[in-house]
């Protein structure tokens, strides 16, 4: 642990081991499951303004654009599959809801020419991603959200793990794709003044630091939750701040890039884990992004009513549709919530908000010691932004959080006061 | 979306338990009188988180009983019914109830129940412990950090400072058990004590030193009382240590990452 162990009670093996459900089996086999449905969702929370580039009824290939976005209309989203599209959802404002797509048999792939300079000329490179609808699979901090098109972020972090409990291991999905893998984070580079972290998990090697490449940095991460989410990883490696933001990628979707830059079709499917209480048993499939999340579960859960999540139990939220980065469907058992309490216990009670944090050993757990935690919860609860930011808080997104939350059961959410402060510094941020 | 049990009353909760053994082990010792005096104290404390319910909706926490364990075993003996419910009220309602309830005070109830007794009525008598109540704090101790509800940082501290000042020959070993008690009873609250870890092993020390000082220059002081003074110090420096870890902690992160 040394000096720094004493000032944050940092440590690898901080963290926590969550038996919420029986996750997949290590080596269980992926199926293939394309579901019948699929649709272009922004990232939770982002409702980006677009223009609408096929209509209703109109027949488009795999990796075809159905959107492009109206501020800078280089950046598209692009169909997960040959579809059909079936119906457009805007939002006031032109602002994208969904666009709902049903899938087409023995339908095309888009392929775009590679420019040869693609791998080294950020412009050039920016473009492709740009127009081959990567650029929403991208996610910036601080706010956690999609990046402008010419933002150039101060480091780029590449996740090849991920502690969240359910999730599936990125390393099957990186299973025979080094090659893949090494050329998209080469390509990456090219989009940073500063170093590439790839981020893998102790034990299970995605690539040594001589595949890797001279200029990425690889980064053995420990195995328990939060130690494998990218918030706590970008806090420790390279803070984001307002005017340096740091980007992070999925390992899966780096070696799809690299794919793209070899054959110039981009890879529209994922691994991705369905599992819950309210599975008989957990599934590992290979499926579109976009899936209906309905689609991936069907056929598998116990019966009763039950909550589909897009993302882990901690951090997911209901939805029809997986977003263009989440990688697992958590089915939860749906508890009725528990019996009102007579009004007077309720009147007597309810009125201590936020309630009071006590520190605790599974607190500081529950942060990962990435940061003074209860210097943090305090500042975040008294709505202490400048504090809470010198504590890195802009690395972080609610995502980050979520175990906290799970852990101290708090209320309000310590999720929900994290997004308020980043809306608050984003709406002080902006020109 | 599923919600886990760390909250406030689960870790009062595992604080009794810790304190079990000492609270047994005293019962044990003290009788019948022991027991009624806690039980006092319990009412007391109880009747104010319920004073605080009523009149500003604050929900009543199983800390109270913490705080009425520690003042039943370190109070001034011989005072009386009125002045132990007069230093319990004091205590806790300007300690800990009008901060917003337990989890929110700056300096522990018990504490400030103890040095305003201690200040108000300086003829009464200060208990004393035989051995196997003294003893109990370790498995207190033991149990606690085990649970992770007493700061580890903050009893190793205060070990280490009491180990340095009698290896340095000051006349500390009479203080030594109440010490202990002390630590478990008042210091080692995880509430009033630093959060960070540099913090706690600060806070650990400053009790530490404070008791030795205060028991080699304090002619005449008994043990207790030496002890919950340098509580008492102890927690009022918890913030500023806090703040001197959290400044160290954003230097040296300044200097890794530059502007970070």
């Amino acid at each position: 642990m040394g000096f720094q162990g004493i000032l944050t009670a940092a440590g690898r093996r901080r963290g926590l081991v969550l038996a919420v459900a029986a996750a997949p089996s290590i080596d269980a086999p992926i199926v293939e499951r394309l579901t019948e449905e699929a649709a272009v969702v922004p990232l939770p929370g982002a409702t980006p303004r677009v223009e609408i580039l096929a209509a209703e009824g109109e027949v488009v290939a795999a990796g075809a654009p159905v959107a492009r976005l109206r501020h800078d209309p280089g950046i598209r989203f692009v169909a997960p599959m040959a579809a059909r599209v079936a119906r457009v959802r805007l939002l006031p404002g032109h602002r994208l809801g969904e666009i709902v797509l049903f899938r087409e048999r023995g339908g095309d792939a888009v392929s775009l020419p590679v420019p040869k300079d693609a791998e080294a000329e950020a412009e050039t490179l920016s473009t492709l991603l740009h127009s081959a609808g990567f650029w929403p699979r991208i996610r910036r901090r601080p706010f956690g959200a999609m990046p402008l098109g010419s933002e150039r972020p101060t480091a780029i972090v590449v996740m090849a793990c991920d502690s969240r409990p359910l999730a599936p291991d990125p390393v099957r999905g990186l299973a025979g794709r080094e090659e893949a893998l090494a050329r998209g984070l080469g390509a990456l580079k090219a989009l940073t003044a500063g170093p590439v972290f790839l981020c893998q998990a102790a034990g299970a090697p995605v690539l040594t630091a001589r595949d890797a490449g001279p200029q990425v940095l690889v980064v053995t991460v420990g195995p328990r939750h939060p130690q494998g989410l990218a918030g706590i990883r970008v806090h420790d490696l390279c803070p984001a701040e307002i005017d340096r933001p740091v980007w992070d990628v999925d390992a899966e979707d780096v070696a799809d890039l690299g794919d793209l830059l070899a054959t110039g079709t981009l890879p529209q499917t994922r691994i991705v884990s369905v599992a819950g209480d309210a599975m008989t048993e957990p599934r590992l499939l290979r499926c579109q992004i976009g899936a209906n999340t309905r689609g991936l579960c069907y056929g598998g859960t116990r019966p009763g009513s039950h909550l589909v999540l897009a993302g882990s139990p901690l951090d997911g939220w209901p939805s029809h549709w997986l977003g263009p980065r989440d990688r697992q469907v958590s089915v939860m058992v749906d508890r009725p919530p528990p019996a009102d309490r007579h009004w007077f216990l309720s009147a007597l009670m309810r009125t201590s908000r936020p309630r009071p944090l006590i520190p605790s050993a599974a607190l500081v757990q529950a942060t990962g010691g990435a940061f003074p935690a209860m210097a943090m919860l305090r500042a975040l609860a008294a709505g202490d932004d400048e504090t809470a930011i010198r504590l890195g808080a802009l690395s972080l997104i609610e995502e980050d959080l979520a175990l906290v939350d799970y852990v101290i059961g708090g209320a309000p959410r310590v999720t929900d006061r994290l997004r308020a402060l980043l809306d608050r510094a984003e709406a002080e941020a902006a020109p | 979306m599923t919600r886990g049990l760390w909250d406030r009353e689960t870790v009062a909760l595992f604080l009794i338990a810790a304190l079990m053994p000492l609270a047994l082990a005293w019962l044990w010792a003290g009788g019948a009188e022991a027991a009624a005096r806690l039980a006092a104290a319990l009412v007391i404390s109880g009747g104010w988180n319920l004073v605080f319910m009523l009149a500003r909706a604050q929900p009543p926490s199983l800390g109270g009983a913490i705080t009425a364990l520690a003042v039943a075993m370190l109070a001034p003996e011989e005072i009386g019914l009125a002045r132990l419910a007069l230093g319990i009220s004091f205590g806790t309602v300007f300690g800990e109830l009008v901060f917003g309830g337990w989890g929110r005070n700056v300096v522990n109830p018990a504490t400030v129940t103890l040095a305003f007794l201690g200040f108000g009525f300086p003829a009464a008598p200060w208990p004393d412990f035989v051995p196997p109540v003294a003893w109990a704090a370790i498995p207190a101790a033991l149990i606690g950090i085990g649970a992770g509800v007493m700061p580890f940082g903050v009893i190793a501290g205060s070990a280490l400072a009491g180990a340095v000042a009698l290896a340095a020959g000051l006349p500390v070993a009479p203080v030594v058990p109440v010490g202990g008690l002390v630590l478990v009873l008042l210091v080692a609250d995880p509430v009033s004590s630093p959060t960070t870890p540099l913090g706690r092993w600060l806070g650990g020390a400053v009790y530490g030193a404070l008791a030795a000082l205060f028991a080699a220059g304090w002619g005449g002081a008994a043990p207790v009382q030496i002890c919950v003074a340098a509580a008492l110090l102890a927690s009022l420096a918890a913030p500023l240590l806090d703040e001197i870890a959290i400044g160290l902690w954003v230097m040296r992160r300044r200097r890794r990452h530059g502007q970070g």
